[in-house]
């Protein structure tokens, strides 16, 4: 705090502290505060920290409360090995993940700009209702895609799942990417097309260029909903399409759960979403409240 | 082209997608609601009773109200805990300076972490014989020292209300630090110069300016707390018995797990209805853009 500390009115206060002076007050205030502050961010890493710990315990160390032991990284290899082979999982993910993303940002960045610069009949009706769609419970959109699936031989495919995936991908994406173009001022715009460029030439040559990042940032973020979607591939894949997050289920031995396997696991899902949240941070809460705050 | 014509073409492709993968599913699982609906039964999925399934839920199924009653509590503690929480931790961390920026920054791995592996994590953690937790709580609570907590129906209820809470409060710690830092400062120094203490100038100041960002939190995270299902599932399962079966995972375990599509599509619509008025509620705030 720039503020220079006040002197402390002794008269004001219902019960002034005898003893204590005003900077000593806040001296004590501030302790209290850091001390808070460790402890928050104690507990919120310690369930993360635990995992990364059993991931290079070996399978008799991490069924022990232990903190010191020799790392391995036997688990690494043993999760890539049959009959686990998270390799195959890995590459489901990615691959739903980028082509949902790779599908919904053209999309979503086209309607959003139509949103974001013209006046349509209806589009708060729209607005709203692509906003709903992001609430409305997984569960219920699954049942009938899970008949129609079964019906055309979409289960178990990696296709179907990113076809489903776009229902929770786009909400967030065209609200966000209607965010960062909003942003962008119109007179360049207005300068290209009084010099005869068509409204689709200004898209690419101005628009396009100038949200890049917008853009890059909300592929990011669609990327990151994507990949840890659960409900979903839960029920549509059984095999051949299995994701990551499902994939946890594997290691359910017949003694009970593996779990520096599923430590191994663990990191392996969370580490790459960690970086890429870490990249776009500043508009996480921007994307997951769609504009509401910024 | 014109601009007119344009307008529209730019918004149809994802209009369609909207539909097919939103508004479709939405109608064909009411049309699913009013019929037998088996998927093990070929042709039951054209054959309608009315509404028998929504009768059969509200007169016939004990479980249905269970997993209302399961929703419902798990819903009012996680929101209530999670709001109160973070606005505690935000306003921890809202002044800036280095350690308050790096915890913000630290806010974002918990929230990057897929909810399946958040309840697998906390099943680990109070695994009765090396979890961490178990052990934490079990030295300073000694009656918690030799209980199974995912084995008691109530001590797991309140681990997967733990583990929720866990996740939730870095999401909504950033946006309330996003929310006080649009409170003025000049009104909160006004307040302090005038010598109202730090609750009062809290009470008076801070949150009611905070209002609108507070109830855009509130609204979000009841959203996400009536559709629960991933942690659950990692977690316990709905168990021991129904003790934490939310409504979402009974929706799952009678149209996946017993093929009763037709009635668990019913009581999926029945949990859209509240998702109608928090939509609404939602949808002032974004377009009156706090």
């Amino acid at each position: 705090m720039s503020i220079a500390p006040m002197p402390e009115p002794e008269t004001f206060g219902r019960n002034p502290k005898r003893g204590l002076s005003g900077r000593q007050k806040k001296r004590i205030a501030e302790f209290v505060q850091v001390a808070l502050i460790l402890i928050a961010i104690f507990v919120m890493l310690v369930p993360i920290i635990w995992i990364f710990l059993a991931a290079f315990k070996t399978h008799v160390d991490v069924y022990q409360l232990k903190l010191f032991f020799t790392p391995t990284f036997e688990n690494f290899g043993t999760v890539f090995d049959d009959p686990y082979r998270l390799g195959e999982k890995l590459f489901n993910s990615t691959i739903v993940a980028l082509v949902t993303v790779v599908f919904a940002i053209p999309i979503a960045t086209l309607a959003a700009y139509s949103f974001s610069r013209f006046t349509l009949r209806g589009e708060t009706l729209m607005l709203v209702i692509i906003l709903a769609t992001q609430f409305v419970p997984a569960v219920v959109i699954i049942l009938p895609f899970f008949v129609m699936f079964r019906d055309i031989g979409l289960l178990d495919t990696r296709l179907g799942l990113i076809l489903v995936n776009l229902a929770i991908v786009m909400p967030f994406a065209i609200w966000m990417i209607k965010g960062f173009i909003d942003g962008i001022p119109m007179d360049t715009e207005e300068a290209a097309m009084v010099d005869g460029s068509s409204r689709l030439q200004v898209i690419r040559n101005i628009v396009l260029p100038m949200a890049a990042p917008g853009l890059l940032t909300s592929a990011i973020f669609c990327f990151i909903i994507a990949w840890n979607e659960f409900l979903f591939a839960l029920i549509l894949t059984n095999k051949n399409a299995v994701t990551l997050p499902i994939g946890l289920a594997l290691f359910k031995g017949e003694e009970g759960d593996l779990w520096n396997l599923l430590s191994a696991a663990g990191i392996i899902i969370m580490a790459p979403m960690f970086v890429l949240a870490l990249m776009i941070r500043k508009y996480f809460v921007q994307g997951m409240t769609m504009g509401a705050v910024r | 082209m014109r601009d007119n014509t344009l307008k529209y073409l730019l918004v149809l492709p994802a209009i369609v997608v909207v539909f097919a993968t939103a508004i479709w599913p939405l109608i064909e699982a009411a049309r699913l609601s009013f019929t037998v609906g088996r998927l093990n039964r070929p042709g039951s999925l054209d054959q309608y009773l009315g509404w028998e399934n929504y009768a059969w839920a509200f007169f016939e199924e004990p479980a249905f109200w269970n997993s209302v009653w399961v929703t419902a509590i798990y819903t009012i503690l996680t929101v209530a805990l999670t709001t109160i929480l973070a606005l505690g931790l935000a306003l921890l961390l809202a002044p800036g300076g280095r350690l308050r920026s790096g915890a913000q920054t630290l806010l974002i791995l918990p929230f990057a972490m897929s909810p399946a592996l958040i309840g697998v994590s906390f099943r680990f953690m109070f695994n009765p014989e090396f979890g961490l937790f178990d052990a934490f709580f079990g030295a300073l609570i000694p009656p918690l020292a030799d209980v199974s907590w995912l084995a008691d129906p109530n001590l797991a209820f309140a681990v997967v209300v733990m583990a929720d809470v866990w996740g939730w409060i870095p999401f909504l710690t950033l946006v309330l630090i996003g929310g006080l830092a649009s409170v003025p400062r000049d009104t909160i120094e006004a307040a302090q110069v005038d010598g109202a203490s730090g609750w009062r100038v809290f009470r008076d100041v801070t949150l009611p300016q905070l209002g609108p960002v507070l109830a855009v939190v509130i609204i979000l995270k009841s959203i996400f707390s009536l559709k629960t299902f991933d942690q659950v599932f990692m977690l316990t399962n709905g168990g021991p018995g129904t003790a934490t079966q939310t409504l979402s995972h009974y929706i799952y375990f009678n149209g996946m797990k017993y093929g009763q599509i037709g009635y668990s599509a019913s009581v999926a619509w029945l949990m859209v209805i509240p998702m109608i008025f928090l939509t609404y509620a939602y949808a002032k705030f974004v377009f009156r853009k706090v």
